[in-house]
């Protein structure tokens, strides 16, 4: 979901106002930006207001039948809750667009962004951001249908590939399929829904975006989602992760280890069914995550159970993932580089000691 | 409807312009100083250690030398001030050096109370196993019954029992106090096996064995059993200065997997892919982002390496450790090295 490099924002009237006290705040303090100044607004708020897509992205962020926020990007928001109020419902989501997102960030309407911006040298340095950590390894991939039988990207040399003009996307393309000394027929097509009707229709062998974009695509779209296979293969980055803005190390650090407990938590064996028989684990390690052994609670500027109450409320890491794009949801996306590095994937928590 | 916004507009052009002028205050210090100010440990061998010439080398000396040539285009403008574990952290906060790069394991106690932020892992460490060749083993899974020589009330006795313990297998510990005697022991081979952090399985290999047995005679298993990342630490305050460490460390890796070497970085210079470009500064950019000069990753390939080169040099094949890349290749050969994208 990456349509907008960093450019000059459009903008509302509203976001106008308040795009000018921006600059004065941001100013004013650059002398002596001091921790908790954004932790100590969004307790006395008693929320935190997190930024979200509008229009949603389906297993990462949209409104469910009763109204509520639900998805993989959501539950970050409320795990960072959890851990701040000991509630995971204290959260006021604010959609933002993918043109709007960073200056209502940097203005302050809200507080953190999880709505799948991929974190980019740009967005980490000149718009004076802090990614927190990476919630998704996504990239771009292949879908295929399964009559062609094929069950990696290095066997479609030949083949006819459906995918949008002037995108790093086509870029990509071509670089993989040169690396691997294989030719294809590009048919380039501009709108989204035509390339997919194409695809859909056989004219193209292979459907080639993000493969977050494919899963919710086959989801959708595919008029029979089983007849339909995305490869392994990854051949870009595109890691998504939550954003601050710089100023207040003390909430970073809360968003951060907050997205690294969850995390912990799956690599111990530490889930929202088990977490209160894990309160009596006599493993140093699991007693101190849980906060039965004092310290880091303290250390972070939050209550000692945490963990506890972020496991509890939202889930570790695998059990969001499961629930939200996993197998336990329509798109039903494998794991894949998300794993835990332990499983053979890339997703790893610096220890919490 | 969004209707451009001049006022808007010239606001985040401000935002922009103050994110360079609001952090900055450490790399002010440093352009002003002509010096980057390294805090090392006292010697660990291929990580940090001064060389017969008293020149620091290591892969930690690289990340130093990688941020001197981003800031000044110049790899050799560094000081760098050994430090016992004990005063490290101190030496940082108080201002005595700009950015710790010693082997320093990132923890959470680290990461918040201390004011610290770690940019980006270096080396993905944790604990391993060694055996003797004799063995015949080649996984920590076929160790069932052996004996451990091990260090007392440690996380690494603990990690032992529990790793054990997960694999249905039984081990017997040989617990023993001082390092040189666990070392001695295990040479003459009253335990099959030594467990540590994996790095100083592989300096202990280097340094210590007694002849007439040889550094071949034994292997480290691939299996690591915790988690020790290893990162270069900067203190709060100048979000600026840490961003340079931290893409400095990306812009290796993203060299590494884009095949910029210390070798070819001239010939790249031509590469007509536009990634290569952006990230060369043939295409600007990346550079003024950051607040550094467009040929920040140029330098830094040409006079210190992409991180292969960095690795293979101090601590992998090319130096006496012989260290398996493991956990440390990228990501797209296996491995948990991956650089955010620069762009």
């Amino acid at each position: 979901m990456e349509p907008e490099p960093v450019q000059l924002a459009r903008s509302t009237p509203v976001r106008r106002i308040a795009g000018g006290l921006v600059a004065a705040t941001l100013l004013g303090i650059a002398g002596n930006a001091h921790a908790g100044k954004d932790l100590d607004a969004v307790k006395a708020r008693g929320q935190v207001v997190c930024g979200v897509t509008t229009g949603g992205i389906s297993g990462f962020m949209s409104v469910d039948s009763q109204g509520k926020w639900v998805g993989l990007d959501v539950d970050i928001c409320r795990a960072v809750s959890a851990a701040i109020f000991g509630d995971s419902e204290k959260v006021k989501f604010v959609p933002v667009t993918a043109i709007q997102r960073f200056t209502a960030l940097q203005s302050g309407e809200v507080d953190m962004l999880s709505n799948n911006t991929t974190w980019t040298l740009q967005r980490d340095t000149a718009l004076g951001f802090d990614f927190t950590g990476v919630t998704y390894y996504d990239g771009q991939g292949f879908m295929v249908s399964k009559k062609l039988g094929v069950k990696s990207a290095k066997e479609l040399n030949g083949a006819t590939v459906c995918v949008a003009p002037g995108s790093t996307t086509e870029l990509n393309l071509a670089d993989y399929f040169r690396a691997n000394k294989m030719s294809f027929k590009p048919v380039v097509i501009e709108k989204v829904d035509e390339i997919r009707a194409a695809f859909f229709s056989g004219r193209c062998d292979v459907y080639t975006t993000d493969r977050s974009g494919l899963y919710a695509t086959r989801v959708a779209n595919a008029p029979n989602p089983d007849d339909y296979v995305i490869l392994p293969e990854i051949i870009s980055k595109e890691p998504l992760g939550p954003v601050v803005r710089h100023g207040d190390n003390q909430f970073g650090d809360i968003v951060r280890w907050t997205q690294y407990a969850m995390i912990e938590a799956e690599e111990y064996g530490i889930t929202s069914k088990n977490v209160d028989d894990m309160l009596k684990s006599e493993n140093p390690t699991i007693k101190r995550i849980l906060g039965v052994t004092p310290g880091m609670g303290k250390a972070l500027g939050v209550d000692e159970k945490w963990v506890y109450n972020i496991v509890k409320q939202v889930g570790n890491y695998g059990e969001t993932f499961e629930r939200n794009v996993g197998s336990g949801s329509p798109l039903k996306i494998e794991r894949g580089l998300n794993k835990l590095w332990t499983q053979g994937g890339l997703q790893y928590a610096p220890p919490i000691r | 409807m969004y209707k451009y916004s001049l006022a808007a507009a010239a606001g985040v052009a401000a935002i922009l312009a103050s994110g360079s002028a609001m952090a900055g205050k450490d790399l002010d210090a440093i352009k002003a100083r002509g010096s980057l100010i390294c805090g090392v440990g006292t010697g660990t061998a291929g990580f940090m250690l001064a060389d017969s010439q008293g020149k620091w080398v290591g892969l930690d000396v690289d990340v130093c030398r990688a941020v001197a040539a981003a800031i000044f285009g110049d790899a050799e403008k560094v000081k760098y001030t050994p430090l016992t574990a004990q005063q490290r952290f101190t030496a940082l906060q108080s201002g005595e050096v700009d950015i710790l790069s010693n082997n320093t394991t990132a923890t959470l106690t680290r990461d918040t109370a201390l004011g610290l932020d770690f940019t980006a892992i270096t080396y993905y460490d944790g604990q391993g196993f060694m055996v003797n060749k004799k063995l015949g083993v080649k996984s920590a899974k076929e160790l069932n019954g052996a004996t451990v020589c091990v260090a007392p009330g440690t996380t690494t006795e603990l990690n032992l029992a529990d790793y054990f313990r997960a694999q249905k297998m039984s081990f017997k510990p040989v617990v023993i106090e001082k390092v040189e005697e666990i070392r001695a022991a295990f040479f003459s081979g009253r335990c099959d096996v030594y467990t540590t952090d994996a790095s100083g399985l592989y300096s202990t290999r280097a340094a210590n064995v007694p002849p007439p047995a040889k550094p071949e005679d034994f292997i480290i298993l691939p299996e690591i059993i915790s988690k020790e990342p290893l990162a270069p630490a900067v203190r709060h305050g100048d979000q600026q200065f840490a961003d340079i460490v931290r893409w400095t460390q990306y812009a290796m890796l993203e060299a590494e997997e884009y095949g910029i070497s210390s070798k070819t970085v001239d010939d790249m210079l031509k590469s007509d892919n536009p990634t290569i470009k952006r990230i060369l500064g043939v295409t600007p950019g990346m550079g003024k982002a950051l607040g550094v000069d467009e040929k920040w990753v140029y330098n830094i390939v040409k006079q210190v390496g992409n991180y292969g080169e960095s690795f293979e040099r101090n601590v992998g094949m090319g130096s006496p450790l012989k260290i398996e890349r493991g956990l440390n290749k990228l990501w797209t050969q296996g491995g948990l090295q991956y650089a955010e994208p620069i762009r």
